[in-house]
């Protein structure tokens, strides 16, 4: 016990023992006695509480639908894509983590398992030929997750392109495609990069760099990789004009880059 | 289990977890942990503010701020990544949509004096029910520990009644985390504070604050065209 609580025991004994006599005094008295005034000590008022600084909600908003979510993530380091999750399985690719543009290099996460070991390994689309590769990463190699609502789709039959943003359709263009001896790929693919202020009017004001790569054009340079970019020829738009990228008119890409987010899925039919 | 501690947790737990997994290499663990470390202190050493108050009231308001933005990314990851189940995955739902309504009120404080919110990067630790539960335990527990460090330096006493108001939600928080992982809600009869410095080193050796990819450039373009 504190010297300071010791010292105070007695004082607050006696505090006590003054009640309790009053109390049974009160209680022991007849009717023709006069009775003892017991007033209890009026508590000292206290300020009312403080108001906070902050604005305070009634309810906090709701975290927003986690339907209709699509998942990227940036490759930390070199890193193998296999076909299986685990160490020993084959290796598919060998990814780096800068596309030939400079930018980040992402995949797109399909899905995930963990291995024996009880470490995490992602399903992620693979920037490689042939198209439609998927391969597996240990989850170590990736960095935070990025999620997207949007996904475009490309009918390379109709030469459309049209955005959707939870399912429902926010952006459409006409499109030209790939001429048929070097066709646009078919497939699910993925929009990894954005390039801008450069100076090519053959590209237009803003290309997207793409997952999907040319399975004609493989020694193009940077691997043959298939873009969506403005046009200085809009007069050819739309129809079968291109080396396999889709291109669109200036004013639509640029409409496009203010409403379609990096890591966009992307469909080609 | 009686009970969990947060050096259990760092021990084997989602954070530790973390931090052996940015890098094939020691050297290169070092140099990312180095590297969160330092894009976070620089995070919380931004320049005093006034805000009403003195100014170490608003570098305390902003370094709350900072630990929110971590909350509040952590929980919207896990329900974005849809991997939890039962009552976990409602204790995200409610405590991540909590953690944001907290963000929001901070950055209506300051204004445009509010630190900017970082990228983080939970290494998996948003997806597994385990992991996930583990690592908001460790979250929740040095949220309570920085408040109660900082709410007896604050001066200004609408700074206070919010710290205060805010510092009794967080450790409701642990509880319920604690609760749901099967420890003990609370380990005694007192809590310890926890120096921002202390925080900070915990936070930087997860790596969960993470640099931003880079995805646009001003590159010529390579395309098949």
């Amino acid at each position: 016990m504190s010297r300071r609580l010791r010292l105070a025991l007695p004082g607050a004994a006696l505090v006590v023992a003054t009640f309790v006599a009053a109390a049974l005094l009160l209680d022991g008295s007849d009717a023709s006695s006069s009775p003892v005034p017991v007033v209890a000590p009026a508590p000292l008022p206290l300020p009312a509480p403080v108001s906070a600084a902050i604005r305070i909600p009634e309810r906090a908003a709701p975290l927003p639908d986690p339907d209709n979510l699509s998942r990227w993530l940036a490759l930390l380091r070199p890193t193998a894509a296999r076909a299986a999750p685990g160490t020993q399985a084959p290796v598919l690719a060998r990814l780096t983590p800068q596309t030939p543009e400079g930018t980040t290099n992402i995949v797109l996460a399909v899905g995930d398992r963990l291995d024996r070991a009880g470490r995490l390994w992602l399903e992620v689309r693979l920037p490689v030929l042939p198209n439609g590769t998927t391969g597996w990463i240990p989850r170590s190699a990736l960095g935070g997750n990025n999620f997207v609502r949007t996904r475009l789709v490309v009918d390379s039959s109709r030469f459309t392109a049209t955005l959707f943003s939870d399912g429902r359709p926010v952006f459409r263009a006409r499109v030209g495609v790939g001429q048929p001896r070097w066709p646009t790929p078919r497939g699910v693919f993925y929009i990894r990069n954005k390039l801008t202020s450069y100076r090519s009017p053959f590209y237009g004001p803003v290309a997207f760099g793409t997952s999907a790569r040319s399975a004609t054009l493989t020694d193009w340079p940077a691997g043959g990789f298939i873009g969506i970019h403005g046009t200085n020829r809009p007069d050819l738009l739309p129809g079968r004009v291109s080396h396999g990228c889709i291109r669109m008119r200036n004013a639509d890409i640029l409409r496009l880059a203010e409403l379609m987010p990096l890591g966009t899925p992307l469909t080609i039919l | 289990m009686d009970d969990l501690t947060l050096a259990e947790l760092d021990r084997d737990g989602a954070l530790y977890a973390a931090v052996e997994t940015i890098s094939g290499s020691r050297a290169d663990l070092l140099r990312t942990a180095a590297g969160g470390a330092a894009a976070f202190l620089g995070l919380l050493a931004v320049p005093a503010r006034a805000i009403a108050a003195t100014a170490t009231d608003t570098e305390i308001v902003n370094y709350a701020l900072t630990l929110e933005y971590l909350q509040a990314a952590f929980y919207k990851d896990a329900v974005m990544m849809k991997k939890l189940a039962g009552e976990p995955a409602r204790a995200a739902r409610i405590v991540g949509a909590v953690e944001a309504a907290h963000v929001d009120a901070y950055r209506d404080v300051l204004g445009p004096k509010a630190v900017k919110r970082p990228r983080f990067n939970f290494h998996g630790a948003t997806e597994t029910q385990r992991k996930f539960l583990r690592t908001a335990i460790a979250l929740e527990d040095l949220a309570v520990a920085a408040y109660k460090a900082q709410i007896p330096l604050v001066t200004a006493r609408p700074v206070l009644a919010t710290a205060v108001s805010i510092h009794s939600v967080e450790a409701r928080h642990a509880a319920w985390m604690r609760r749901l992982f099967g420890v003990v809600p609370a380990r005694g009869p007192f809590d310890d504070a926890e120096s921002r410095e202390s925080i900070t080193r915990t936070i930087a050796s997860t790596g969960f604050v993470a640099r931003k990819p880079r995805m646009v450039a001003q590159a010529g373009p390579r395309f098949t065209g």
